[in-house]
Order: C-alpha cells, then sequence, then structure tokens
C-alpha cells in the first residue's frame, strides 16, 4: 500500500497566501464603514458558495438563496431581539438556525426538485417572491416593513466582537471553514455525482446516481449556507428588513458566483468581494455605477463565462508554457500516467 | 362582493393580464428563436413606457405621429438589444451564461432609462381623457365603474396578439421566421437569412413589450421599478406551459385575474397568492397547463 501523501500544489498555496495577505492587510488599513460593507461581502461570500454547490456542481440555476438567507436572518431577529419576552444565546441561535434552515431546505427541496431545468428555476423564483411578500407583511413574525432592530451581537465563549474589525476575523474564520467545506464536497463523492448530473442527467442516472437525492442534497447544502449568512448578517448588522431578501438580491448573488467563476472555490470568494465592494471604491462615479456594473456583467459572460478564475486560469496556463516551454503540464501527467 | 365590484375587478385583471400576456408572447418568441429565457422583459417595458412618455409629454406628439415614431425607436431598441445581448454570445458553451448576460441587459436598460429620463416616477396621460375635467375618462353602465385605459388596454392586447397570430399562421415571413427558430441549421441550408429572421423575433418582442408599457403607463406612473412586473410574466409562460404561445397568454391572463381577485382578501399578499398559484400549477402540472413536454434548451 501507498502512503497517503498531503499534495500541495503551487496554486493551492498561492491562494492561501493570497488569503492569509487579505486577512492580514485589510483589516490594517480599513476601518469603520469601509469595513462593515467589507464583512458584508463576507457574508454574501458565504451564501455564494452555496450558489456554487448548486449551480457550478450541479448546474441547478436557483434564486432560492434569498429566502433562505431570510429564513436565517429573521430566526435569528425572533431568537435574540427580546421582541417575544425571552432572549436566546447567539451560539444556541446559529445552531437552531443551521437545524431549522436545513430541515426546512431539505422539505423545499423535495417538493421543487420534482420539477427540473427551467421550470426548477421557476419554482425558485416563486419562493422567493412568496417569501418575500411574506417578509414585507406579517408584522407578529417579520416585523412588516420597519423590519426587526436590536438584535443581539454574536456572542463565542463569552467573547464578542466589539468592532467591524473584529467582525471581520470572525467572518474570515467563518468563511475560510465554509470554503473548504465547499472544496471538500466538491471532491468528494456527492460532488463528483452532481457535477455528472449537471453533464448529462441521463447518462448519470444510468451510472447508478440517485438524481433526485442529490439534487435535494445539494439543496439542502444551499440552504444551509444561505441561512447561516443570513444569520450573520442579523447578527452583524444588529437589524434585519425585507429589503435584503428581494429578487434583484438574488441576481447580485448569481452574479457574484458567475464573476468569480462559478466552479472555483477562490473564485467565488474574490468575485463576492470584487461585487460588494464595487460600490465603495467607484464612489465618484456613483451616478454611472450600475450602468458599468451591467455593461460589465454582459461583457464578462462575453468574454469569460468562467469568470476570473477562468482568466487567470488561461493566465497561469500560458505564462508556464512560455516559461517551461519543453515540459508542458499535459505531456507529465500522461507519463506519470503511463508509468502507473 | 357584489357582482359590480366582481365585474371591475375581472376587468381590471384581464387587462392587467393582456400587458403580462404581450410580455409572456416576447418570451416565449425568444424562448423558441434562440432558446433562452430573457430576464431583460420587464426593463424593455419599462423602457417603452419611457420612450412613450417622452415622445407624448415631452415632445407633445399626436397618436398618428407617435405610432410610426415610437415603432422606429422600438425596432432601433430591438436590433441594438440583439447585437449586444445574444449575438455575441450565440455559441457560447455555456448556457447560464446568455441567461445571465440578459441580467445584465436588464441592469443596463433601467440606468440608462434613469440617466436619460431621471429617477423621478414620470406621470402620464390617459389615453381617453374626460373633456371637462381633463382627468382618465371613466366608462360608467349599471353602476359598474371603470377606467376606460382599462379596457382600451385589452382591445390593443387583442389586435396584437391576432397580428401576431397572423404572422406566423398565415405570413410567408412567419414561417420562415418559425423555420428558422426550431431548426437554424436546415434553415440556413434552405437560404433562410436567419440573422434577419432573429432581428425580427426580437423587434416584435420589443415593440410587444412597449406597447404593453405604452398602455399601462397611464394606470401605474412611468417608474424604474415597473422591471418587477416581468415577474408575473415569467408566471403566465410556466403556467401555460413552456414553448406555448397560446398557453402563455391565456397563463397571464389567469395570473392578472388571480392578482386582480387577491386585491379584495389580501392584498398585502398579492405577490405571494400569485406566486403560490404558480408554484401549486408547477407541483401539480409541471409541464403547465397547455403544454406538452417540451425539450428543455434554456
Amino acid at each position: 500500500m501507498k502512503k497517503r501523501k498531503i499534495q500541495l500544489k503551487t496554486s493551492t498555496c498561492l491562494v492561501f497566501l493570497a488569503a492569509a495577505i487579505f486577512v492580514a492587510v485589510v483589516p490594517a488599513v480599513n476601518e469603520g464603514y469601509s469595513m462593515m460593507v467589507l464583512n458584508l461581502g463576507l457574508i454574501y461570500a458565504i451564501a455564494t458558495y452555496g450558489l456554487s454547490v448548486m449551480l457550478g456542481l450541479g448546474g441547478q440555476l436557483s434564486f432560492a438563496a434569498v429566502a433562505f438567507m431570510g429564513v436565517g436572518a429573521y430566526l435569528t431577529a425572533n431568537l435574540c431581539s427580546g421582541r417575544h419576552g425571552f432572549w436566546v444565546g447567539t451560539s444556541l441561535t446559529l445552531l437552531i438556525t443551521l437545524l431549522v434552515s436545513a430541515a426546512l431546505a431539505y422539505f423545499v427541496g423535495l417538493i421543487l426538485f420534482r420539477l427540473s431545468g427551467t421550470y426548477f428555476t421557476f419554482a425558485t423564483i416563486g419562493l422567493v417572491q412568496v417569501a418575500w411578500s411574506f417578509y414585507l407583511s406579517y408584522k407578529p413574525l417579520f416585523g412588516g416593513p420597519d423590519g426587526i432592530s436590536n438584535i443581539a451581537s454574536l456572542r463565542i465563549f463569552g467573547w464578542t466582537p466589539a468592532n467591524y474589525n473584529e467582525w471581520f476575523f470572525v467572518l474570515a474564520g467563518i468563511v475560510l471553514v465554509v470554503a473548504l467545506l465547499v472544496e471538500r464536497i466538491r471532491r468528494s463523492q456527492l460532488g463528483r455525482s452532481l457535477s455528472a448530473i449537471r453533464d448529462n442527467e441521463i447518462a448519470a442516472q444510468t451510472l447508478g446516481i440517485h438524481v433526485y437525492k442529490t439534487k435535494v442534497i445539494a439543496f439542502t447544502i444551499a440552504g444551509v449556507l444561505a441561512a447561516l449568512a443570513g444569520a450573520l448578517y442579523a447578527m452583524h448588522s444588529q437589524f434585519v428588513s425585507s429589503d435584503m431578501f428581494t429578487f434583484e438580491r438574488a441576481t447580485s448573488y448569481i452574479i457574484m458566483a458567475m464573476l468569480g467563476g462559478v466552479n472555483n472555490t477562490a473564485g467565488i470568494f474574490v468575485g463576492s468581494v470584487l461585487v460588494t465592494m464595487l460600490p465603495e471604491w467607484l464612489r465618484g462615479m456613483q451616478k454611472y455605477l450600475q450602468l458599468i456594473y451591467g455593461i460589465g456583467v454582459i461583457l464578462l459572460m462575453i468574454f469569460m463565462p468562467m469568470g476570473l478564475a477562468g482568466l487567470t486560469s488561461n493566465i497561469g496556463k500560458s505564462i508556464k508554457r512560455k516559461l517551461f516551454p519543453k515540459a508542458p503540464q499535459a505531456d507529465k501527467r500522461a507519463k506519470e500516467d503511463a508509468k502507473a | 362582493m357584489n357582482l359590480n365590484t366582481m365585474i371591475s375587478l375581472t376587468i381590471n385583471g384581464f387587462a392587467m393580464g393582456m400587458i403580462y400576456a404581450l410580455m409572456a408572447m416576447g418570451l416565449i418568441l425568444l424562448i423558441r428563436a434562440i432558446g433562452v429565457m430573457n430576464f431583460a422583459q420587464g426593463d424593455l417595458l419599462m423602457f417603452g413606457a419611457f420612450i412613450t412618455c417622452a415622445l407624448t409629454v415631452d415632445l407633445k406628439l399626436p397618436l398618428w405621429a407617435l405610432i410610426p415614431i415610437a415603432l422606429v425607436i422600438f425596432s432601433v431598441v430591438g436590433v441594438v438589444f440583439m447585437f449586444t445581448v445574444y449575438w455575441p454570445l450565440r455559441n457560447a458553451t455555456y448556457p447560464t451564461a446568455t441567461v445571465i448576460s440578459t441580467m445584465g441587459a436588464a441592469m443596463v436598460l433601467k440606468e440608462i432609462a434613469t440617466l436619460i429620463w431621471g429617477s423621478l416616477p414620470r406621470s402620464m396621460p390617459p389615453l381617453m381623457k374626460n373633456p371637462t375635467t381633463g382627468k382618465a375618462a371613466i366608462l360608467k353602465f349599471n353602476g359598474v365603474t371603470l377606467q376606460w385605459q382599462f379596457v382600451l388596454t385589452i382591445l390593443v392586447g387583442i389586435v396584437l396578439i391576432t397580428l401576431v397570430f397572423i404572422l406566423f399562421e398565415k405570413l410567408y415571413a412567419g414561417r420562415m421566421m418559425q423555420a428558422a427558430a426550431q431548426d437554424k441549421y436546415a434553415a440556413e441550408l434552405l437560404g433562410i437569412p436567419t440573422i434577419l429572421t432573429t432581428a425580427a423575433t426580437y423587434i416584435i418582442v420589443v415593440t410587444l413589450a412597449s406597447v404593453g408599457g405604452y398602455m399601462i403607463a397611464p394606470i401605474f406612473m412611468v417608474s424604474n421599478t415597473l422591471g418587477s412586473l416581468q415577474l408575473r410574466a415569467f408566471a403566465g409562460v410556466v403556467i401555460g406551459g413552456f414553448g406555448n404561445i397560446k398557453g402563455a397568454i391565456l397563463g397571464s391572463i389567469l395570473i392578472g385575474l388571480v392578482e386582480s381577485y387577491s386585491t379584495v382578501q389580501f392584498s398585502q399578499y398579492k405577490d405571494a397568492v400569485v406566486f403560490l398559484v404558480l408554484i401549486a400549477v408547477l407541483l401539480i402540472r409541471p409541464q403547465g397547463l397547455f403544454g406538452e413536454k417540451v425539450a428543455d434548451k434554456a
């Protein structure tokens, strides 16, 4: 038997290095408002990771992320704001949120995946719209148009992040865990089954993959991640209102995923942060911002449908080819395969 | 609920259903022609409303001059839309990319409208005015009161729908367009200029949506939030059955009626009711009320 070796590719090392620099440098040079926006970007990244499991791996275009973000956010808001006369600790709330949203997402997935392809996408649009109008109008649970304020901040082992910079480290840690989890899923049996379903559903079925069950599980994962993002959003902003959970927001998550590269774990993160921070960086062009953004989305789809990740991997390949013209990666692989 | 409210709700719902049907028909034409759901349909309607509003309010054009000028502008918008959002992506390997680019187009349309006409909602005079008060003309019979605008909307909707049907069922040009939509390669072998038929489809789609915008502009205000109406058109398309124009029209009218009736009991949850109907239909009959199983291109 061969001893299992931990292999680290150069690209993986580079990603971790970039992440470490990001976590070290960013909070040192930013504070206050811009840090808050960045934190929101990290929170959105968690939901977008869920989307990448659905869209990138499974090929199922789902708008449902905002609906489940709403579930997480409003559960947290109800349990941690004392508006019903009781308080629940934030860690316990997070646990409850994850469990409830998992059950809910599983159930909804069971129903929605009786549909396939575009029909499924439309059912998720319907779900978003139904959820949103309840979030907007039903006062006892969702606060109606005023939203819910006074939500308790996160408390881990007696420690509460005092400002946005401290929140940043908490969120960065959670994002890292989620990213590793998604990367793990990508390489697991579930991920490979999902990719098979994406590429050819009928072929996947003939290979013995339980298509329906696999899709439902992916939907549940996406739902749980979205709900986690929602819960963190509620604790971070200490305020929740329905305009976070509209259909327009749902499209922006999809754009985040597509910008970064829907099948690339590091790309998803970059995409989420870029889309969130863009309005901050281009503050001077506020008037034209949305226009630039829209044109950017179209150009992105035309020139690099696999997002920034696709672009960087192409650039990386061409650099490699120029640096090591004699030993192209493909040949080396082929030789190794031949040996084994 | 007495009979009179019932009648006026029905007419209102029918009129809104007609607007959704105009958008839904455009959606189906595009699904057939290029196999992609257009997420900018509602913003095309919004854009059309702004264009016609600018022509009637700012330039004070009479109706006979408005129609040809507006049609020319819609055609230009349609062709530009096609060559920016669809043409570069026609060979895209990743189908979601085309859908996302229409989402980008929706944003661009909304922003262009805001940059040109500002972000404040604009009001538009109704097509039929009361000569003494200058407000919207009201139709009264047997104690039922209705705005003429709703009745006109229904009439215009019926005329346009009939025209599209005549085009596709009776005219040679329409058959060419259908052939190109069904099998682009074979159509090209037969010498059908598919680029022209696709452009024609886009012009028809933009015109249908824009006329819808023109008709509802006096009822709602002209503002860049009109784009959200497209979700109802989607619901209509899905309820009717994908790829089926007749079904989409009936589905859209059904959505209009459901929306109108639901305002009586639960006006706050109007959206929820419409989409619960959608989800219910999808679960009971996933192929839509009038659909057969069609290949899912998008």
